[in-house]
């Protein structure tokens, strides 16, 4: 497979990945075109023996998701920002229910980011598992987590 | 809503790339991959791991070697590291405790051993222990001999020249200190004995008298015995075939527990940046 063809293929999914991540979609954007760009650059390491291009863009594009938190926060503490970050009331995705966006929103980037990757784009606990640097016992936990707390913020707009 | 109902809506959801970025990615793709540079940080990730296993390879090396070591007692001149075929000279003037130790790597023991003990009595000296340990295919010895100090530099040369040189140690320890405070207390003494002895001998008189002269007779017997101890070095030898090879005082331990250190300190820096990712993603 040549990198065109698994841009082509994966976009969505690295997109998807990134806009649920951070909960921004222009900031998701700007992520997936540097991962891509950072992609083409590394091409030369994928090994589809050790996994899919889609678990390597992925793990590409929490990489550059995590240097951005990690270069925002250290420019927020050398502006000395009191205020919290910019709350972006974007969908996540267009046939979410209005409730579920709301309860989306409330979970944390981490929380979002393993409902991406195991409901999403549909990663065995394995795959997510190994984007996330995690084990897949972890993963699991994480995820019933996460949608535990959906249940509970959908239970009380309820 | 049930989980199974969050979990199938969540599903359902699809989110696409808007045009301009698939478009923006297809020019991405269309370029040719830049050529590999060679990074501040690719260089780091090759030359650090290269520097520490350097570092820990001559650490083993340099710690499997053991060279000539020398201790100095008081009062004594430094001289200057023992080349390997010679001892530093004992001194002609002063009396002291000297013991030199050579490892050495043989062709056969028994042999070693014999031409030791030959070398020890043609200068006037004597074997104290021997023990030999012979198999199939090799053999060790350790052998004990005291030689005159005056001649325990031509011992250490001849002995030296039995097989090849692997360690060596010496130890010197200055008595004439000792020797020296032990005469001034005796003549004290004797002076004292002097002036009793001059008194009208009473029985309390007699009794400091047989005290004191039984203190002289001890510091005399100890100070002679020093001066005989004094008049003969040991020569400790420590033979091994070629097979055999001593026991080196491989200390793994320095290493060893940098190997740990280094390990302890990756984890942590693993740990730590993991907690600090959690930090990150912890916020809504």
């Amino acid at each position: 497979m040549s990198f065109a063809e698994a841009a082509e293929q994966h976009l969505d999914d690295v997109y998807g990945y990134l806009a649920w991540f951070t909960g921004d979609r222009g900031l998701a954007e700007e992520l997936t075109a540097e991962t891509f760009e950072r992609a083409l650059r590394l091409w030369h390491r994928f090994d589809p023996r050790r996994g899919s291009a889609r678990t390597w863009l992925c793990q590409l594009a929490r990489t550059v998701a995590l240097d951005h938190f990690r270069s925002e926060r250290r420019r927020s503490r050398r502006e000395q920002l009191a205020a919290s970050a910019e709350r972006i009331e974007e969908r996540f995705a267009d046939s979410l229910s209005p409730e579920l966006e709301e309860a989306l929103r409330e979970l944390t980037a981490g929380e979002r980011e393993v409902i991406a990757l195991r409901v999403l784009l549909d990663l065995d606990a394995g795959t997510a598992a190994r984007v996330l640097g995690i084990t897949p016992t972890n993963c699991t936990t994480r995820l019933n987590r996460a949608l535990r707390k959906l249940e509970e913020a959908l239970h009380v707009a309820a | 809503m049930s989980p199974r109902d969050i979990r199938a809506e969540l599903s359902s959801a699809r989110v696409e790339a808007p045009p301009e970025l698939r478009a923006r990615v297809r020019l991405i793709a269309a370029q040719a991959p830049p050529p590999r540079r060679l990074t501040r940080r690719r260089l780091t990730l090759v030359l650090v791991p290269v520097a520490a296993a350097a570092v820990v390879a001559a650490a083993v090396v340099l710690s499997t070697r053991s060279g000539p070591q020398v201790r100095h007692g008081e009062a004594l001149s430094t001289g200057a590291i023992a080349p390997k075929a010679a001892a530093v000279a004992p001194s002609p003037t002063r009396a002291q405790h000297y013991e030199a130790t050579l490892r050495l790597q043989v062709r056969a023991i028994a042999a070693a051993v014999s031409s030791a003990q030959r070398i020890a009595t043609s200068l006037g000296g004597y074997p104290v222990s021997v023990h030999v340990a012979t198999g199939p295919k090799a053999g060790t010895a350790d052998v004990v001999l005291r030689v005159p100090r005056a001649h325990v530099q031509s011992a250490v040369a001849q002995l030296s020249r039995l097989g090849t040189v692997v360690g060596e140690r010496l130890d010197i320890q200055d008595l004439q200190a000792g020797l020296n405070a032990s005469d001034r207390t005796i003549a004290r003494l004797q002076k004292q004995l002097a002036a009793l002895r001059a008194q009208p001998q009473t029985d309390a008189v007699k009794r400091q008298i047989a005290v004191l002269t039984q203190r002289v007779v001890t510091l005399q017997r100890e100070h002679a015995s020093t001066l005989r101890r004094a008049h003969f070095a040991t020569v400790r030898l420590s033979l091994a075939t070629v097979a055999a090879k001593h026991h080196r005082h491989l200390n793994v331990w320095p290493w060893l527990g940098g190997a740990a250190a280094m390990l302890v300190l990756v984890l942590a820096w693993r740990a730590v940046r993991r907690l600090r990712e959690n930090a990150l993603l912890s916020r809504p």
